[in-house]
């Protein structure tokens, strides 16, 4: 098959490849640039495990074309933490115990990066309301939903 | 805590935590192996059907496509067959495809594009039979058998009070009875005899690491990367199926992306190592969800309850006759009859008990483990009838059951362990919970008390504990980690009896060829079984250290006090690293402690040895109803469970709460249909889970710990506890609320409306 040119940003670093036009964007984070903390689990955009940020908005890298990515800024968990310092969300998993088999954590932690982002303050309601797009098995997502309003908080605290 | 390489990240719960969080975590999924090649499944679209000819003429010339795998390359096996006691299932379909998803050839590929469009390639030229899609189908005079001849393998052994039978009539793979006293005599004295039938749901397991599996042959000797929670169960299966020494398998199990007991006992792992055999290279199968949702299910049912009840409010007697669903193959079906009979007396004190269990073969998705193992099925009907029966006797259903109920210390069956947990005050918690007598009009409160055994049927584990010069813990042990937490856990109880820090302790990768082995992660038993067993290596080693240093200091040692990584002897502190340097040179040496743990087979206990452990799930439920929609709104669920002692709080919260949301999914709307013999939803997007704006909108757990559990400090299990009360908690608060009575999962709005008009005041304004 004939291949086109990527080029897009992952991670705040300057990207380019050949991509075959089929291949999803899971694929080319995963096998091409070694990024396997996004997991495939449903492969069919309904489970979130997969979720990365493009543009700051989260979607199912599983069903995401990766040439539609071109020109654009793809943040997977593995950007998340800089400099060694964890980000306010995955400190607030670790503290509140919002996974299990951690198998639907990368995917989980980018939409709420996502929600945080866009909400500083979110009730609980509209937590609920947002991590519909994420299935945990493991938790019965309660925890999650704690360390959603912990990390909320603190990073009211430290703008 | 934020920084990456703080201190605080030490210890191994941290570790591990830390991995899972930044994406480091490495699953069965992610593993890749030099010149890997890919397999995908072809799968049988009909229900029944006579496999007359495979051609994959055009699936072979297909650029990329190495080899095809069929039932012919299945047929030189030594034994093709496996299952759980009863061995009925082939690594891939011989000539007959016994329900819609039955494996029937395998494509090993460059990738997995290649092999999936060459999967699609082959013919097969297939003789439809009639399908046996119910209970009551399979059950019919007339029906075909499914299987021919007797079922290979032997019937689950067991003790006092039971029989354990295979292939006691047509279509029906097992039947087991368990009982004891005269439950005829003792229902025939009853003041009232309640007769009721329940029925329960097939659900799957849904964890969202797919089935997985890694296959590499290197000189006749596999090696294996698995997401198989029994790592030495698979090893002796694929060493029988192959015909090869147990050394002549190697499996390695990496964290597992959830389980629920969708991925114990063999599976496709013996037809991934076929075909990387016949490929002559590594092939990694990974199944898609769908292929997971025909993989294995929780047994749907039908249990059929008759109790009695004395005229002072006492049960006396019950008699069980359960049907259970087993769909096409065995896997763990004679086991979870076993323990759905065993377990339909619930928390209660009977004179007599009679449970008789079928499992009846039909051409659906073969049924399975499932957390908690029939403890589910048998909650629900039971203690959904010990509230039905409270209410027909116009009794409060706390005080009915707390007449009823064990009390700490008296044995669940004659001849075995007595109860661990004290269920009255933990009926009485959630009842305080809950606000027992102060719901809002037009709510009801329901409340269940699920209880099974827990940690295994004679089940035993080894472990090893290595003790560095330096004082750093290595534990050695084959429990799996689900997503338990099991190895920090694990060294949470070495570190205990070593006296060392838990940032110390690290869990040993779980590889065959060094891990000792254990049963398999299962029935809740890796924190009490293999915690006994490290519990008594890491003793083993102190004994070692101590030993060596009464040597080196030249006294007694009884005269040694083990202090952190130093020990004192005359009030004077001697660091150990040093004295083992000077002593074993600058590598150094390490003290290795083994344990064991063996619960003894006793014939006169009923499961032909005393269970280990008791498991309560209290639960209680605040629902109202809309009765125009038949729509149950869940305003409140409490559910609380025992783990003896809890290691880590936060852990035995997330297990109760995740096991109770799974069995909310299963009461209120999840389940896997059928739409004549095609599955309904068996695809991700059709199949519902529960998601957050599924929680109820309070949703309270708690953690009680009894301390009379036999592991170290009074622990035991709580994997599974939190699936059982749920559903029946659930229905028995519509049933307050409404009088409307459900006893069939889920609950959907049309069975909500359906028990609605079931109300013997509707059906009298009916006929008025």
């Amino acid at each position: 098959m004939r291949t086109v040119p990527l080029e897009m940003t992952v991670n705040g670093v300057s990207r380019q490849c050949d991509i075959e036009p089929n291949v999803v964007l899971a694929d080319v984070l995963r096998d091409g640039f070694g990024l396997r903390g996004c997991k495939v689990a449903c492969d069919q955009a309904v489970c979130g495990a997969c979720t990365v940020l493009i543009d700051g908005r989260p979607v199912a890298a599983c069903s995401t074309f990766a040439f539609a990515t071109r020109g654009r800024s793809v943040e997977t968990i593995e950007g998340l933490a800089s400099d060694h310092v964890l980000h306010a969300v995955q400190t607030s998993f670790l503290e509140n115990y919002g996974f299990q088999c951690g198998f639907c954590t990368s995917g989980m932690i980018l939409s709420i990066v996502a929600l945080l982002r866009t909400h500083s303050t979110p009730d609980e309601t509209l937590i609920r309301d947002w991590l519909g797009g994420n299935i945990c098995r493991c938790t019965g997502y309660a925890q999650i939903v704690e360390a959603v309003q912990l990390a909320a908080a603190t990073m009211r605290g430290h703008p | 805590m934020g920084d990456l390489l703080s201190g605080s990240q030490a210890d191994p719960s941290c570790r591990e935590n830390l991995a899972k969080v930044t994406g480091a975590s490495v699953y069965t999924f992610d593993i890749e192996l030099p010149r890997m090649l890919h397999g995908k499944l072809l799968r049988s679209p009909l229900p029944h059907a006579v496999i007359r000819r495979i051609d994959a003429t055009a699936a072979l010339a297909m650029p990329g496509v190495v080899c095809i795998v069929t039932g012919e390359d299945a047929r030189g096996l030594r034994d093709p067959f496996y299952g759980v006691g009863l061995r009925d299932q082939p690594v891939i379909a011989l000539d007959r495809a016994r329900y819609v998803g039955d494996v029937v050839a395998g494509v090993v590929a460059i990738d997995e594009a290649t092999a999936f469009r060459a999967a699609q390639a082959i013919v097969v030229d297939y003789e439809p039979l009639q399908p046996l899609m119910t209970i009551d189908e399979a059950l019919a005079p007339d029906a075909p058998a499914l299987f021919d001849g007797k079922t290979p393998g032997i019937p689950i052994p067991v003790g006092a009070g039971c029989s354990s039978v295979a292939d006691p009539a047509n279509n029906v793979l097992y039947e087991f009875n368990f009982g004891y006293g005269d439950a005829a005599a003792c229902l025939d004295a009853s003041d009232q005899i309640f007769t009721d039938t329940f029925e329960v749901s097939r659900i799957n397991h849904f964890h969202l690491e797919p089935h997985v599996n890694v296959a590499h042959w290197v000189g006749g000797r596999l090696e294996m990367w698995s997401c198989n929670q029994d790592p030495f169960l698979i090893r002796a299966d694929i060493a029988r199926i192959f015909g090869i020494p147990l050394h002549g398998v190697r499996i390695h199990t990496p964290l597992i992306g959830g389980g629920f007991g969708g991925k114990s006992y063999c599976k496709m792992e013996p037809l991934v190592a076929l075909m990387a055999r016949k490929a002559g290279a590594p092939v990694r199968l990974a199944l898609s969800m769908d292929e997971s949702l025909l993989t294995l299910v929780k047994h749907p049912g039908r249990l059929t309850l008759t109790t009695g009840v004395d005229r002072e409010g006492r049960l006396t007697a019950r008699r069980a006759d359960i049907l259970l669903d087993g769909g096409a193959y065995s896997d763990a079906s004679a086991l979870v009859a076993v323990k759905t009979a065993f377990r339909i007396g619930g928390g209660y004190r009977w004179q007599a008990i009679a449970s008789h269990a079928r499992v009846v073969r039909t051409t659906t998705v073969p049924s399975g483990s499932f957390r908690g193992f029939g403890g589910t099925q048998a909650a629900f009907a039971g203690e959904r009838q010990i509230d039905m029966i409270a209410r027909r006797l116009g009794e409060d259903p706390l005080d009915f059951r707390n007449r009823n109920m064990l009390d700490v210390g008296e044995p669940f069956a004659p001849g075995d362990r007595g109860m661990d947990s004290d269920l009255h005050a933990g009926l009485q918690d959630i009842a305080d919970r809950i606000g027992h007598g102060a719901q809002k009009p037009g709510h009801g409160i329901g409340f269940a008390v699920g209880v099974k055994d827990a940690g295994g049927t004679g089940n035993h584990a080894q472990a090893l504990v290595r003790v560095t010069q330096d004082g750093e813990v290595m534990v050695s042990a084959a429990v799996v980690d689900v997503g338990q937490s099991a190895a920090s856990a694990l060294c949470r109880i070495a570190v205990e009896a070593l006296g060392l820090p838990l940032s110390s302790a690290s869990y040993a990768p779980i590889d065959t060829d060094h891990s000792p082995p254990d049963n398999g992660t299962h029935v809740s038993c890796g924190t009490l079984v293999t915690g006994r067993a490290i519990e008594q290596a890491a003793m083993e080693a102190r004994a070692q250290i101590e030993t060596f240093a009464a040597e080196r200091l030249g006294c007694d040692r009884s005269e040694i006090v083990l202090d952190g990584w130093t020990v004192r002897h005359n009030n004077v502190t001697h660091p150990l690293a040093p004295m083992v340097r000077a002593y074993y040179g600058g590598v150094g040496w390490e003290f290795i402690g083994r344990g064991s743990f063996k619960e003894p087979y006793d014939p006169t206990a009923p499961m032909g040895a005393r269970n280990i452990s008791w498991m309560p799930c209290w639960s209680a439920a605040e629902v109202s109803v809309d009765e125009d929609t038949g729509r149950i709104a869940l305003h409140k669920l409490v559910v609380g469970a025992d783990p003896g002692r809890a290691l880590d709080a936060d852990v035995c919260r997330g297990q109760i709460e995740g096991a109770a949301i799974q069995a909310l999914g299963q009461a209120l709307f999840e389940e896997l249909r059928y739409q004549g013999s095609d599955p309904e939803n068996a695809s991700p997007l059709t199949y519902r889970v529960p998601r957050a704006g599924d929680l109820p909108q309070v949703f309270e757990s708690f953690v009680a710990e009894h301390r009379l559990g036999i592991g170290p400090g009074g622990l035991k299990g709580i994997g599974e506890a939190g699936m059982l009360g749920i559903a029946a908690a659930i229905a028995n608060a519509v049933e307050a609320a409404t009088g409307a009575s459900l006893t069939a999962l889920p609950f959907t709005p049309e069975r909500v409306l359906a028990a609605l008009d079931a109300r013997p005041e509707r059906i009298q304004s009916r006929t008025d």
